[in-house]
């Protein structure tokens, strides 16, 4: 399954790839995260409860670092399991300076999805997946401008993390507004969990850098 | 032989029990100290097994035992092979590999058994199968049959040079010779893909090992307890007397529950032994979608040589057949597909080859229909394209090419799954065509009413399709008919009943041999304890083959209880009759005896018996046909279809069947409509979809789609009776006949419905998204 998509950060390519540096702040923008650590110089450990329509469980993964330029390119791999299934995938992420103050992210991947994740959830994987990524990075976005903020000085951002249900319900009505008005993405066909190990790694891989 | 009950609507004796939950079933076993097992199954189509760690889970609280192939020592061997291959036909290539108990060095396919957890409940099971850590080593996986049979393609079984299981030539006359005179040739790729048979009741087994009777009990939801009790004991080291193996009432089999033997079936029995402990194991719907064997997917490049006037000068096929990751049912598909690509058609001229590919999915095995849907596709959907070509009508072209009345029997040539001789006993196909299309009103709706209802702008299509079913083969069945001194009779026999009706189609035999209302008469199936000798419910052979050991059966009873009854009451046998329960003289009623007191006087409990002579009115007798009764049948359809939605509706469904002797009209029905709803599923809705990687990608009820209430239409059923020669009832079988014309009759009516797309329809099943990408290929090119 081929995994593609790009997003704008309202920040310089500096300051985004300092913000996902941060394991914490990666773990914030994806609720359901149990935990996130460095087992390694390029290695990070994490579980993360994961839900997919009736497809629910705890997995666990690693997630490995690769080719980096900082603050341009990287790429992932990871390994995934749990109870619903496994992921194997490798992603290759690039943040592009658009001269403007704003960082596009471009991300391409493939993965290899298994078990009742793949045969069970596969009607919502799609769907439920770029929903994820979408909160996933405009949780992001939020914490970089809250950063940006205090480092100008220009006044106080509140940045405050959803939470699982919150970020669940957000997913939910932006499936719904998803259903309605397709083709809003130009992204061809995304799993969920990748998007979501492909968040982590970038924010990681970044801070690892 | 009064034929009071033989050819009547006798409703069904079980349905009462079956309709207020008094049946037994697997499930309901019940037994004190009884263990429960669950399985890990791999996730992974193709991996290497590095190792398994079950310690955690034989920690937890409540875990009796866990056990891996490495654990079951010298007991781990791969499971015997069902069907073994043909010795008859020369030069076929035929590698047998067959499942195994628990994965040993590699997985094959996604759902294959590494480890199994006895506990004392399935929660705990289930919960101790999550604790098990194991180290998969993943391997590129064989999903598709082209590409299986590439040089690079990764390989199934390791040490086979490549990824075919077997191969198979057939030849009749000489195509090659034939193709350069003939008119017209029409040539296509064609593909029918895999699906499920979704079983309402999916597979289970209970094995209870008595160690101080030393003896084993098994329930197990098989079509063929007596091959799985001696099996069993074969490979448990006991006697086939100390295994004893009760398929009870089933919900629904299908063909999947013939796979002898499921790694399940040999594990269950072994751990009771093992544990001496009950052990119950009930597979869940979502185990059932990689762990019970499934089938249907192939790909033919195929060929038709016709005359100019439509005449089939000879059919070419070469096709991939695609059997999963092992092949213990040998042949028997791909031989099924070749005796039906010839349908009911005079074809003098006939090459196919087969090629058999392991692919890393799961198992492939006979479902209702059985390689014989595929074959009649073929057949069909290259004469419809011929007819359009020739501008012909596709009746006529039909009529034109059916094997006629005085050819039977008809010899093929070629050999059946059976690797006998291909042999049609018997047979008349035009009236069955022709009632069809008189019943559906063909003539009338093509020329009235379908030109009326495409100037409203409506899409509706007609389509008739012929067939035949190879049914009945041997080797055998048996029964023993027994009179009781009540009066009333039990009968039992060695096939399992999965509700096909043997209670009530079988009473009816016996009830008319013996003179004796059809409630006095009992069944038993399925229980070795009560008879253990057969090989099973498979095949469309019930009605036939069992069906004729119960008449020879009760026609040996109703030969004692005459020669017992002349004695006693002292007149000559010819003199007698029997009706209602008693023996009487026919000129003189008052001068009769019950048949319960003559039982009882066959079994005298003083006294001396005459030597020679045995105790009871009882008989055993066995039937064994020559060869397999060819059952045939005109199916034809209407349907409407919404190409704005995709969306369609079978406006007429008609099925003329011609089985032989009708023992029970409303069970022939029945199995119609089960038959045609899965072929209605078959063409339009059911199809497992997989990745590359082997994945299933709808394994569940929610995506993979089964005919409901809302998609089977009201059948009209017509009955034709040719008897067969071949047995003394004169019967065929009828239990597949539904499932095997749908695929191509609906892709001849769809056709014929969008007419301004010129469809070609050349892949079973469609469904709607498929047909929106058909539609929309077309209008592209238009």
């Amino acid at each position: 399954m081929k995994l593609e998509g790009e997003y704008i950060f309202d920040g310089p390519r500096e300051d985004v790839w300092e913000l996902v540096r941060d394991p914490d702040v990666l773990a914030t923008a994806l609720p359901g995260t149990q935990s996130l650590d460095q087992v390694g110089e390029n290695e990070y450990e994490g579980v993360m409860n994961v839900r997919i329509g009736p497809v629910a469980g705890v997995f666990s993964g690693r997630i490995v670092v690769s080719d980096e330029v900082p603050p341009e390119t990287c790429t992932l791999t990871v390994e995934g399991k749990g109870k619903p299934g496994f992921i194997n995938g490798t992603g290759y992420v690039n943040l592009i300076d658009q001269g403007d103050g704003t960082t596009l992210m471009k991300y391409d991947g493939e993965i290899q999805i298994g078990g009742r994740l793949a045969s069970v959830g596969q009607r919502l994987l799609d769907t439920t997946s770029k929903s994820m990524i979408r909160q996933g990075l405009e949780t992001l976005n939020k914490a970089l401008q809250a950063r940006i903020a205090v480092k100008t000085g220009s006044g106080e951002v509140e940045y405050k993390p959803p939470s699982e249900s919150e970020f669940a319900a957000a997913v939910a009505k932006d499936m719904a507004g998803e259903a309605l008005s397709s083709s809003r993405t130009k992204w061809i066909a995304i799993a969920v969990v990748i998007v979501i190990v492909i968040v982590a790694l970038i924010l990681i891989n970044i801070g690892g850098g | 032989m009064t034929k009071k009950y033989i050819g009547k609507r006798i409703k069904r004796s079980e349905d009462p029990r079956l309709l207020t939950g008094e049946a037994l079933f697997v499930d309901d076993v019940e037994i004190h100290g009884m263990l429960h097992a669950a399985f890990l199954r791999s996730d992974y189509a193709h991996a290497y097994l590095r190792s398994v760690d079950v310690s955690a889970a034989q920690a937890r609280e409540g875990v009796v035992a866990v056990f891996t192939a490495e654990t079951m020592g010298d007991d781990w061997q791969p499971g015997p092979p069902l069907v073994s291959p043909p010795p008859t036909v020369e030069d076929v290539i035929f590698h047998s590999r067959t499942q195994v108990p628990l994965v040993k060095d590699k997985v094959r396919h996604v759902g294959e058994p590494i480890a199994i957890v006895i506990a004392e409940n399935r929660y705990i099971a289930e919960d101790a199968v999550d604790d098990i850590m194991v180290d998969l080593e993943p391997l590129d996986a064989v999903v598709d049959i082209e590409k299986a049979m590439q040089p690079d393609s990764p390989l199934v079984h390791d040490d086979l040079d490549s990824n075919l299981a077997a191969h198979i030539e057939q030849e009749k006359g000489d195509y090659a010779a034939i193709r350069e005179g003939a008119d017209l040739i029409i040539k296509r790729r064609i593909v029918i893909d895999r699906g499920a048979a979704v079983a309402m009741e999916n597979r289970g087994v209970v094995a209870q090992w008595d160690a101080k009777s030393q003896r084993l009990t098994v329930w197990d939801t098989t079509q063929a307890p007596i091959a799985i009790r001696n099996g069993l004991a074969a490979r448990l080291d006991l006697s086939e007397h100390q295994v004893r193996v009760i398929a009870p009432f089933i919900g629904g089999a299908f063909g999947p529950k013939m796979m002898m033997f499921y790694p399940e079936e040999m594990l269950i029995p072994w751990v009771s032994i093992k544990l001496d402990r009950p052990v119950k194991w009930i597979e869940d719907r979502y185990e059932n979608f990689y762990a019970t064997t499934q089938e249907r997917r192939q790909v033919h490049d195929a060929e038709m040589a016709l005359t100019l006037d439509g005449r089939i000068l000879g059919v070419s096929d070469v096709f991939l057949h695609d059997s999963g990751a092992y092949d213990p049912y040998g042949l028997t598909l791909p031989l099924n597909t070749q005796c039906h690509m010839m349908g009911p058609y005079d074809v003098a001229n006939y090459y196919s080859e087969s090629k058999v590919v392991f692919t890393n999915k799961t198992i492939v095995t006979p479902v209702r229909g059985a390689g014989r849907p595929q074959g009649i596709f073929i057949v069909e959907r290259l004469l419809d394209l011929a007819a359009k070509e020739l501008g012909i009508d596709p009746v006529e072209i039909r009529k034109r090419n059916l094997i006629p009345p005085d050819a039977f029997p008809y010899e093929h040539k070629i050999i059946d799954q059976a690797f006998a001789p291909l042999i049609f006993d018997s047979g008349n196909y035009k009236p069955v065509l022709e009632k069809a299309a008189d019943m559906i009103g063909y003539d009338q709706f093509v020329k009235d009413e379908q030109p009326r209802l495409r100037a409203e702008g409506r899409h509706v299509g007609i389509g008739i399709v012929p067939f035949i079913e190879t049914t009945g083969v041997g080797p055998y069945e048996g029964a023993r008919v027994t009179v009781e001194a009540s009066g009333k009779i039990n009968v039992a026999t060695g096939v399992g009943t999965q509700g096909q009706g043997h209670f009530t189609s079988f009473a009816q035999i016996v009830a008319d041999q013996l003179g004796v209302d059809v409630r006095d008469v009992h069944l038993v199936t399925g229980d070795t304890a009560e008879f253990h000798w057969g090989t099973g419910t498979f095949a469309s052979r019930g009605s036939v083959v069992a069906a004729n050991a119960i008449n020879a059966s009760a026609k040996l009873v109703r030969e004692k209880i005459l020669a017992l009854a002349s004695k006693v009451l002292e007149s000559p046998e010819d003199e007698l009759e029997l009706a209602d329960g008693v023996i009487r003289v026919a000129d003189i009623p008052r001068i009769s005896i019950s048949l319960g007191e003559l039982a009882m006087l066959a079994n005298p409990l003083r006294g001396a018996v005459e030597p020679g002579t045995e105790p009871g009115l009882e008989a055993t007798a066995y039937f064994g046909p020559q060869y397999g009764a060819i059952a045939f049948g005109t199916h034809a359809m209407i349907v409407e279809v919404d190409p704005q939605t995709m969306m369609i509706e079978i406006k007429r469904y008609v099925a003329v069947e011609d089985c032989g002797t009708v023992i029970n009209p409303l069970i022939v029905d029945g199995q119609i409509h089960g038959g045609v709803s899965l072929g209605i599923g078959n063409s339009y809705y059911e199809k497992l979809v997989f990745d590359e990687n082997g994945q299933l990608l709808n394994a569940s009820l929610m995506d993979y789609l089964i005919p409901t209430a809302a998609e089977v239409p009201r059948i009209e059923i017509g009955h034709e009776e040719t008897r067969s020669p071949l047995n003394p009832l004169g019967s065929k079988g009828v239990g597949e006949a539904g499932a095997i014309p749908v695929p191509a009759l609906f892709a001849q009516a769809m056709e014929n419905a969008l007419p301004e797309y010129d469809l070609e329809i050349l892949e079973a099943p469609l469904s709607p998204n498929r047909l929106f990408e058909l539609l929309r290929e077309k209008e592209r090119e238009l």
